[in-house]
């Protein structure tokens, strides 16, 4: 199945004269005919590039060599991502599912519980697809996938827990006609509750004004576009939502996808459920480009969140509320970490440009929900460092068309060290890690660090490196010769021992998710952790 | 009035009452009365046969008193389907002129009726119909309702799920084939619409206005539905597509031809895609902007053109540097044009196309 490929690449030098941001490109060959997805599919929590046809899907797994190559055979797809594909681990199987938004409807691949093998699932309901989510809507713990309907009230997929499709169509922007081009799942208010911006175009000025859902918290959503200033008549296709100021409340960058109705927004968040317009002197006001694609991503990890998709054009965040244009070699495509070099790369039609970096510190982080989602999509992560607090959003579906990693990246400058890291969960738990090593990854699992819950009953132990390749180094008070125990996230067992020097060799295992369980003095105590 | 001089029909019957009455005893000479059965309560009927718009045998789609066939000067493309299309009228009503550009004005119950079929279908070369589209006006809106052919050709349902029907056939000694898309309701009024509510797009006087061969002899077409009552009248000039299928004729004109009917429904003031500067609308095309000469695009779409990098929406003297170009000769759902009714690439429209954009003199700035 899995075939080894020698990657032969050409690799050819972008530097821009600005020296603030370069990338080198590589062509990669990415076999499918949809080249829109940059996220991981094999539980190491490495991106990996997909790639997608009518019958297969084709991944360049990530490793410390380069990209091994494998397709993945299906059933032919009775849609294709003609408008949009996301990825998130639907069934909890530790292995991200797709989700294809075509114009006809929607088609799902859905990992066997292994990796191995995908199993194609089309429901069938007429979808003019457009942005395509996964995202947990009714907040029961399990991944829903909720699509944009081009010419009819939007639709979704609620998942009963048993990776049932239960198709479900209003009370998320119910225009009769449409219109709904970006679904962009948010927190706007920071209450906790995943709330939703629908980018809008085309048709009426009813049809095209911008929406905004928010959370009610008892399962309905109520549009409050006009009362936040968010009931913009600009045509959009996408809308990039990021904290740009680093004041703890999302903002929005509304970009256009022609200037026929007005051009650019920068929507500061005013912190009290409003937004301001601010774009007069941000730059934008200035960007002569459309797109259908707008995506927030800090590429220069000096802790001020850019964005990017348009006119071959980064706009740069100076940090304080300002962006200037820098050249590119991409608009529309598809991001995340593809050397694991803490700096966001991009893929794009077959190529990779690789970010060249700088000296700026970093750390990016792997959600692993338990209680929550698998993936941990729409925690919140929080980030404090000398510059003060980031936050970033875990999404499924940002900007218009494309796939980006769902790994939660943090750039943070020149400071030398976090003080800490707080992830606010959907299910309401709070998990807080204080003085995280820099420039590495962090796993963060579900409940493995609540504050007020005593550490010691909780954890006999802690473990790393993780993720880890070779060795598992387990740390606690006189465990030698203790019980341990490795599970697969599925429950089978594979491993079970006595412990010898603190040190497990996990080299054999497959890249995914485990668990380790360690019996000491009668109380057994677990722990996550992801092989690469 | 429509006046017929053969057999007659009682005519005082309530609409529900059979017509196949006994018509003994009547007069030599009456006003025949269409058979067609419309109930504006009731539509739609569960089967196309409900309507009584065809005679038997159904599938050789030969219509009855009152159902006048009709074609537009220039066709939309549909995966190169081919359309029977009809018009009928409730008795004693008549729709009105407004303008050469804008679609009659339908008198309620007004039904239009158009037939998707393929010939030469493959195995056996025979005939399938595969969908009849019926638009009925209410009041002050019209109804879809979309009816699929049954394989024996004998009958078609009322469904509006839409639906995928493979065909291959053969086309002049070429064997093709589609996944054919039977549309579903929402469909419909992607592009069957102005300002957001339902309207029919091909009869505009603009689409009309030439000769058609009815059973009783060659005649226009306005003409024929003024003279059957179902127009009350129209002017003598009227600004009228060519056929954009007849190499005889200027090539500029047949390409605004073919913009106009395959685009012109979203690319217009009061279309879908009225965000984008193109207007498609033959009223419209004598100005090169509307057409998107020198026009730059607002979608960067070069890294699906093999390296074609377009510069412009028409870009003249070069087809390769033309957005249009690559929206027509590709079948990617993001980025083909039109987005609905075609999976294939119209190849003859392509090659016109481009051959007219290589005729234009490159006057960009």
């Amino acid at each position: 199945m899995k075939k080894k490929l020698l990657l032969i690449t050409a690799v050819t030098a972008f530097m821009n004269l600005n020296a603030q941001l370069s990338f080198t490109t590589q062509t990669v060959p990415a076999q499918g005919s949809y080249k829109m997805c940059v996220v991981d599919m094999n539980g190491d929590f490495l991106d990996d590039i997909v790639s997608v046809s009518s019958q297969n899907i084709n991944i360049l797994f990530q490793t410390e060599s380069g990209f091994e190559s494998a397709d993945f055979t299906t059933s032919s797809a009775d849609n294709m991502p003609g408008w949009s594909l996301a990825a998130g681990d639907f069934n909890g199987d530790g292995y991200n599912d797709l989700v294809y938004g075509g114009g006809g409807g929607a088609t799902f691949m859905i990992s066997d519980g292994t990796g191995n093998a995908y199993t194609e699932t089309s429901p069938g309901d007429y979808i003019f697809s457009q942005r395509s989510n996964f995202v947990d809507i009714n907040n029961d713990g399990h991944l829903d996938a909720f699509i944009c309907h081009d010419v009819e009230p939007n639709v979704y997929y609620l998942n009963d827990g048993n990776n049932n499709l239960l198709f479900h169509q209003g009370g998320l922007g119910d225009y009769s006609t449409g219109g709904n081009y970006g679904s962009l799942w948010v927190d706007y208010n920071n209450d906790g509750l995943i709330d939703l911006h629908l980018s809008k175009c085309g048709g009426s000025e009813a049809r095209y004004t911008d929406q905004l859902y928010r959370n009610n918290g008892d399962g309905t959503f109520t549009n409050v576009a006009a009362e936040a200033n968010m009931d913009n008549t600009t045509q959009t296709w996408s809308t990039a939502w990021a904290d740009f100021n680093n004041d703890g409340f999302m903002d929005a960058m509304v970009g256009v996808s022609s200037f026929n109705t007005g051009g650019h927004k920068l929507m500061k968040n005013n912190g009290d459920g409003t937004f301001s317009d601010i774009t007069i002197g941000s730059g934008f006001d200035n960007f002569p480009h459309t797109s259908w694609e707008y995506v927030p991503v800090d590429f220069n990890n000096d802790g001020f969140v850019d964005v990017f998709g348009s006119g071959n054009k980064v706009m740069l965040n100076n940090g304080n509320m300002t962006f200037t244009p820098v050249n590119v070699p991409f608009s529309t495509s598809s991001i995340g970490d593809l050397n694991n070099d803490g700096f966001i790369d991009v893929f794009d039609f077959g190529e990779v440009h690789y970010n060249d970096g700088n000296n700026n510190n970093w750390i990016t982080i792997n959600t692993i929900g338990t209680e929550s989602n698998r993936n941990g999509i729409g925690a919140r992560v929080e980030l404090y460092s000398e510059m003060g607090m980031q936050i970033r959003d875990v999404r499924s579906g940002e900007g218009f068309s494309q796939m980006n990693t769902l790994n939660t990246h943090f750039g943070i400058g020149s400071d030398s060290e976090i003080e800490k890291i707080i992830v606010r969960w959907p299910s309401g738990i709070i998990d807080t890690l204080e003085n995280p090593e820099l420039n590495t990854t962090l796993v963060i699992v579900e409940g493995e660090h609540q504050m007020g819950v005593n550490e010691i009953e909780t954890h006999l132990f802690s473990i790393y490196p993780n993720p880890v390749k070779d060795i598992l180094n387990v740390q606690g008070k006189s465990l030698e010769n203790s019980q341990f125990e490795i599970y697969h996230l599925t429950g089978s067992k594979l491993m079970a021992g006595k412990l010898s020097n603190g040190k497990i060799n996990v080299r054999h295992l497959n890249k995914g998710i485990y668990i380790i369980s360690i019996l000491k003095d009668g109380k057994k105590s677990n722990l996550k952790f992801i092989k690469q | 009035m429509r006046i017929f001089y053969g057999w007659i029909i009682l005519a005082f019957l309530s609409i529900h009452f059979s017509c196949s009455s006994d018509n003994d005893g009547l007069p030599e000479e009456a006003e025949e009365i269409s058979p067609v059965n419309l109930d504006l309560n009731a539509v739609p009927y569960p089967k196309l046969s409900d309507y009584n718009f065809f005679k038997m045998p159904f599938s050789d789609m030969a219509p009855v008193y009152g159902v006048i066939p009709y074609e537009p000067v220039s066709s939309l493309f549909s995966d190169y389907a081919h359309k029977k299309r009809f018009v009928w009228m409730p008795d004693g009503s008549s729709a009105t002129y407004d303008t050469d550009a804008t679609s009659f004005e339908f008198p309620n119950g007004a039904t239009l009726i158009k037939n998707f079929y393929y010939e030469n279908v493959l195995p056996n070369n025979s005939k399938k119909i595969l969908e009849t589209r019926v638009m009925i006006k209410l009041s002050d809106e019209w109804l879809f309702a979309n009816y699929i052919w049954n394989e024996t050709q004998s009958e078609a349902f009322l469904n509006m799920d839409g639906s995928y029907v493979p065909i291959t056939w053969n086309q002049n000694g070429e064997t093709k084939e589609v996944n054919y898309r039977i549309p579903n309701g929402a469909e419909c009024v992607t592009c069957h619409n102005i300002n957001e509510v339902p309207l029919p797009i091909g009869t505009k006087p603009q689409h009309l206005n030439r000769n058609y061969n009815y059973d009783t002899g060659t005649q226009n077409q306005l003409q024929k539905l003024k003279d059957f009552g179902y127009l009350t009248d129209f002017p003598n000039q009227i600004n009228t597509l060519v056929d954009y299928t007849d190499e005889t004729q200027n090539l500029e004109l047949r390409v605004r031809s073919y913009l106009d009917i395959n685009c012109a429904h979203c690319h217009s003031e009061n279309g879908f895609c009225n965000y984008r500067s193109m207007r498609f609308g033959f009223e419209n095309t004598e100005h090169p902007e509307h057409l998107g000469i020198c026009i730059l695009p607002d979608e960067d779409i070069s890294p699906w053109t093999n390296g074609g990098d377009p510069t412009h929406i028409i870009k003249p003297g070069n087809h390769e540097k033309s957005v249009i170009y690559y929206r027509l000769n590709t079948t990617l759902e993001n980025i083909r044009m039109p987005l609905r009714g075609r999976t294939l690439i119209h190849e003859e429209a392509v090659n016109m196309i481009s051959q007219w954009i290589d005729s234009l003199e490159d006057n960009c700035e």
